[in-house]
Formats: C-alpha cells, structure tokens, sequence
C-alpha cells in the first residue's frame, strides 16, 4: 500500500519536507495578505479587495510582479554577499518548522535536542541580516546590518533563558515531548507556570523576527530599509517571505512550547488525525497578536532597546528560573 | 589629503560654524584611525519633511554634525509675484505652505490691506478666522500624526487624516478647492459661507472634540514608547528658543507665551475668547501637548465665529484693479508652525514693487542645526516633528 510507503524512512521524511517547505512557502505569502488586511482594519480602511474573491488572490498577483521585476544588485556591492544573504535569512526560518509537531507522530525530525536546535538554527538569521548589510556597501544599510547584529544577538540571551524553564519543567529538549507533558486540557499547559517567561519569549521573539516595536534594523523612518535597502524583486521578496517566515514559527514555537501545541484545550475536542488544527489556530492567534502590535505601537531606539533587553528581561527570566527550580524542589 | 591638511581644512570649517560640535576628539581619533560616517540624508527619503537634505556626520549612532541643506523646492515665489498684479499673487501663497493655505493667503491680503487702507466687512474677518482656525486644526492633527508616523506607529496618521478629511470637504464646499483654496481676497472673502455649511462646522466641530481624547490623547499619551521616544529629546531653553527665532508651538513648548493673534491683534482676534497654550517642557513631547491644546483653543475660536458672524457683505469697496499708494505694507499672521508675515513695498503701479515671505518653516529649521548633534540618529525624526516644518514653506 501507499501509505506503508509513507512510514519508511526516505519517503517519509522527503515527503514530509516538502510538506513542510510548500507550507512555509504559502505561509509567507498568505501572511503578506493578513498583514494588509489586519492593517487595513485597524487604519479604517478596506485593504486589498481587487484581486480575486475579497483580495484572495493579491499574494498570488504580488509574487507575480515581484518575478517580473529586474533584479538589480548595485555596482558596488560584494555580489555573492549580496545574493547570498536572502538564502541565508530564508533557510533558518523554514529549517525550524523540522521539529516542531503537528500532531501525534506528525513530526519530520523528532531531535531529543529540539530546542537547543531551534536555538542554533534562529541564531543563523542574524548572520543574514549582516551578509546583507555589509554586501550592499551601502551607509543605510552598514547601519541597519549594524543595529539587526546588536539587537539579535542580545535578544538570544533571554530567549534561551526563557525556554529554560520549560526544559526545566518537562526535564526534556525534544518537542515531542514538551507537547506531550502538556496532555490532558489547558490547565496543563506550560504557560501557567511559566507566564513570565512566556511574555518575555513573546518580547525576545519580536526583536527576534525584528517585528515593531524593534524593527530598528528596518527603521523605515531614518534608515529607510536599513539591511535590505538595496535590494528588489525577487530576493526582496526571499527577505520578505523570511521575516513572514520566522514571524510564523516564533508563533508556532510559542504555542508548541507554552500553549500545548496540537493537544485541545480540552480533552473532549480532540480531533485525532486532524489536531494539527488547533496547532494551526493557537499560532494563527499569536500572528494576530504579533500583527496587532505591529500596527498599533511606535519604534524604541536603540539603547532603550538594549535596555530592555538586558536591564528587565535577562533578570526576570533569571529570576523566574530561580522561581521554577525552588518549586519544583518543594513540589 | 595629508593629516595636517585635513585637520587645518576642519579647524577651518569649525571656525565658520561655530556650533557644530565634535563628540570624537580629533587626537584619538587620528592616532587609532577612527573615522565619523558621512551620510546624506535626503532630499530624496520616505520619511523626511519634503524635500530637505540633512548632511549628517555619524559617530556610531550619534550624530555630531547635521548641516540642513534647502532649496530643492524653490519656486522663486517672490521674484514671480513681482511681475503678477496684486489679486493675482493670492493663488501663488496658496502654494506656500501648503498644511497653511488659509493663513498665507490671510497674511498677503493684511499686508496688501495695510497698504490700501480698505475697511474689511466684519462678516468677511469671521468667515476668514473660522477658515484659517479650521485650518490649524486641518494642519495640527496631521502634524501629531506625522511625529507619530516617523516614530514607526502608522496608524495614527490615518486617524488624523481623516480629520483633515472632513475639513478639507468643508472647504471644499465653501471655496470650491481642496487645498488651493483662493478663497481670502483683499478686502474680504472670495464668496458668503453656502447656507447650511455653519450649521455643519458646528456639528462636526461637536464630535471632533468628542473624538479627539478618545482617538489621539489616550492613544498617545499612555503609550510608554512614545514617551520614551520623545520626552527630553532636543531639550530647548527660553533663552534659546527665542535666540534662534522659534515661533509657534516649538517657541510655546518652552514656556514662552507669545501668539501674534493674543500680542499683535489682527482681524476679529481681540473680541475672541481663548488662550495661549504653552508648556515649560520644550521638548518633543511638549510640543505635542501644546499642538494638542491647541486643536482645543481653535474648537472654541470656531465655535465664537459661528455665534458671533454677523450677516452683511462679504467684500469690502475694493476695486477689480488693485493699485496701492507707493508704500510698504506689512501683515503677520499665526500659521500652524508660527509666524507668517508678508511685506509688501508698492512703488504705485499694479504689481508689487517687492514682496518678502517670512515662513516659520524656514526659521524654525535653524533649530536643527543647533539640538541635532549629541543625539541619536532616530531621534531626527521627533526633532523633525517637533518642528514639523513644511517644504513650499522653507523653499518659497
């Protein structure tokens, strides 16, 4: 049979990779579609509604014009660099998606070292936004790759810390079995505990996928683009789709993480096969809230961002570790 | 260039620009090889005020020198408006500033006024009040709205625009123009308010006051990022202030009460309740209460013109051919970003002999020189809102 196919072991994880591939591909581009329509209705305005049933198919009409358009790469740049930079801000968003499980065995790599894989491979999007940078030779954007070198690898220090107590809690690293400590209903989920830690992963992963209000290596208002300044048409939209990208799986960690992943809220919804619904509504919320925040808030500077980071959330977290293991010594 | 040059040419510039300040010490930074970044900001850049250059040294992100360069819009608006007759150079103020159409035409016509001598039907000095107090509502809310904008919150500008909206159908309905207006002519106005239209300024002047606390102030206010991002950036002094010639609410915002409408009384001002907002702050922040206040002050002017317009004439015994005694006339007016005054010198024939904008856009820029250095590159942008300078109004 077919499906006997599926559970052997190149099949199924080719099969599954390009699952996973296709389905952040059109998660880019449907997020391009949220985020205008999200914008629009908190601005008073309709959004896109000409292409297609209510503007379903205007993704489909952008990437159409973004292949049209030359791809132009300025005289002066470090050309490698320069074209290489977009690949490398791309891979890492999609290679996450690898770990994180959609349901119950629906998982293309289950590593016992999920998280500390999730944070090698988020670390590698700040390397792109230097390639980027540096390649254009470009004041703007030396600035922005600057500032996005700053921010990412400051903001590593209380993401990790702020998954440590989960790691805690559930004594392990893999996904697979975070998600499945969480069995059993909402009260069982991490975020009850590890509410502190949750909000300051959520803060740590704006700065992260460099969403408003820590979009500073953008700063479209006095570096106009920052890193990605020079670019246009299709590697534009590669460095587009990456922010879209690793704004979906900063969302689908969280939930994994902290709000059950696929299990239900409740243990009489549980869908079965179809579980990964709830995965899919969970980070589909938190999008939503990423968008929210996205639309409403101004831009921090940049020392009050460092600030932030290492003056309020590297404590907290520290602090709550603290927290979580007198507890648990207690409990 | 050799090291000696280089050093002899800087010390030569800082001896022309004595402002201009250096945060590297020029030792440390010859000895270890250190270098300031040179960038060009502008004229052509999304986020900055028009079309203005802002030659920026960087240290890191610190800005050590900004050399603000006009000129990309200039239209020579005065040397046209001596070879146009006089009612003629009206439509050309229209293209001043062009958030202040109202005031510009209001400020040319004084002057023009003050030459001739003409007695101004007082129907005409309300409806022109009420046009040019709109106006500074239609000009304030999107000055918030910008401020906000440029610090990466990009709604507030469509709320504020919406505003502008609205106003912009009212002058539309009674002037027949959207933004070049051509409305305020010397020795009156162009045409009576259509029948219905104090009717409706009344009622959405009712719900803009409403709104305003609701969709601005406690949006803006509580939001820690924006205080953060604004509160004692480009901190200004009295003394300064009045040094570098601000008026308008980045002069109010450091404390000093002066509004040509309250000191230099023109039109119907002196029988009109309201008062001179000011702030003792004179930062960014500051400067938004007082545009804020404000928006309220020209709420109740507006409401006063509609009780108080009187019927009668809308023109005053002006000829068609506009030919003043040889002379100068001056006129001033309170624009949106501060004093607009027109000088006018006739030497007796149908054109103006010379005329002479002061803009409050292109006095108040002298403040970015001055406050840019010691701040961080994204602090241009609240410093460019706290003077929110227009560019028909520094280039002319």
């Amino acid at each position: 049979m077919a499906l006997e196919y599926l559970e052997q072991e190149p099949w199924r994880f080719l099969i599954s990779s390009a699952t996973v591939i296709f389905l952040v591909l059109n998660i880019a581009a449907v997020l391009t579609l949220a985020e205008r329509k999200v914008s629009a209705y908190i601005q008073l305005r309709y959004g896109p509604n000409r292409v297609g049933p209510r503007g379903l198919l205007q993704p489909a009409a952008d990437v159409v014009k973004l292949f049209i358009k030359e791809n132009v790469s300025p005289g002066r740049a470090d050309r490698w660099v320069f074209l290489a930079a977009p690949i490398a801000m791309f891979l890492p968003a999609a290679a996450v998606w690898l770990v994180i499980p959609f349901g119950p065995g629906m998982v293309v790599a289950d590593l016992n070292i999920g998280l500390v894989y999730f944070f090698a491979i988020t670390s590698i999007g700040a390397l792109g936004v230097i390639m980027a940078g540096y390649g254009s030779r470009s004041n703007f954007s030396l600035l922005g790759a600057l500032r996005g070198a700053g921010q990412m690898i400051s903001y590593e220090v209380p993401l990790i810390l702020s998954l440590l107590g989960v790691a805690m809690l559930t004594g392990s690293l893999s996904m697979v079995d975070i998600v499945e400590y969480q069995a059993g209903g909402f009260w069982n989920w991490i975020i009850w505990p590890q509410l502190p830690m949750f909000l300051a992963f959520f803060v740590s992963g704006l700065a992260e996928v460099k969403r408003i209000p820590f979009d500073l290596p953008e700063g479209e208002s006095e570096i106009v683009g920052g890193f990605m300044i020079e670019y246009s048409g299709m590697t534009w939209a590669l460095i587009q789709a990456s922010e879209f990208a690793s704004m979906a799986v900063m969302s689908a960690v969280a939930s994994t993480l902290f709000l059950g992943g696929w299990q239900p809220p409740l243990p009489f919804l549980d869908l079965g096969v179809f579980n990964w619904l709830w995965l899919g509504i969970k980070t589909t919320l938190l999008i939503f809230v990423f968008q929210w925040i996205r639309w409403t808030l101004p831009r921090l500077r940049m020392d009050q961002l460092m600030d932030l980071g290492w003056k309020i959330l590297v404590p907290v977290t520290i602090l709550w570790l603290f927290v979580t293991a007198g507890a648990m010594l207690v409990i | 260039m050799l090291r000696e040059e280089r050093r002899a040419a800087e010390e030569a510039i800082t001896l022309i620009r004595p402002a201009t300040s250096r945060l590297v010490d020029p030792d440390i930074r010859d000895e270890f090889g250190l270098e300031t970044l040179d960038m060009n900001m502008g004229p052509q850049h999304p986020a900055m005020h028009g079309l203005l250059r802002l030659i920026l040294e960087l240290d890191g992100e610190t800005i050590v020198r900004c050399d603000p360069v006009m000129g990309y819009l200039h239209r020579c608006q005065e040397k046209i408006a001596e070879n146009r007759t006089y009612p003629a150079v009206i439509p050309l103020t229209d293209r001043l500033d062009y958030f202040a159409n109202m005031h510009n035409e209001h400020g040319y016509c004084l002057a023009v006024e003050d030459l001739l001598g003409v007695e101004i039907p007082p129907r005409a000095e309300y409806i022109r009040v009420l046009m040019c107090e709109l106006m500074r509502i239609a000009s304030h809310l999107p000055s918030i709205g910008f401020l906000l904008l440029e610090l990466g919150a990009f709604t507030p500008i469509l709320y504020a625009f919406r505003e502008r909206e609205r106003i912009q159908n009212f002058f539309e309905a009674v002037t027949g123009a959207r933004m070049m207006f051509h409305y305020i002519r010397i020795g009156g106005v162009k045409a009576d308010l259509p029948p219905d239209i104090p009717e409706k300024i009344w009622e959405y002047v009712e719900g803009l006051e409403k709104r305003i606390k609701p969709d601005f102030i406690d949006l803006i206010e509580g939001n820690e990022i924006f205080i953060e991002r604004t509160r004692g950036i480009s901190r200004l002094t009295q003394e300064e202030a009045i040094e570098l010639g601000l008026t308008g609410p980045p002069l109010r915002c450091t404390g000093v009460a002066f509004d040509v409408r309250r000191d230099y009384p023109y039109s119907v001002y002196p029988e009109l309740d309201f008062e001179v907002v000011t702030d003792t702050a004179g930062d960014v922040e500051a400067s938004y209460r007082v545009r804020i206040k404000e928006v309220y002050e020209s709420i109740k002017i507006i409401r006063q013109c509609l009780e108080k317009m009187p019927e009668g004439e809308v023109m005053g015994d002006v000829g068609r051919r506009v030919r003043p005694p040889e002379g100068e006339g001056f006129g001033r007016v309170e624009g949106p970003r501060g004093e607009f005054a027109v000088h006018v010198v006739s030497d007796g024939s149908d054109t103006p002999y010379r005329v002479h904008y002061r803009d409050p856009s292109f006095v108040n820029m002298q403040l970015l020189q001055e406050k840019m250095p010691g701040h961080y590159l994204p602090d241009i942008m609240p410093i460019m809102g706290l003077v929110d300078p227009v560019s028909g109004g520094w280039d002319k």
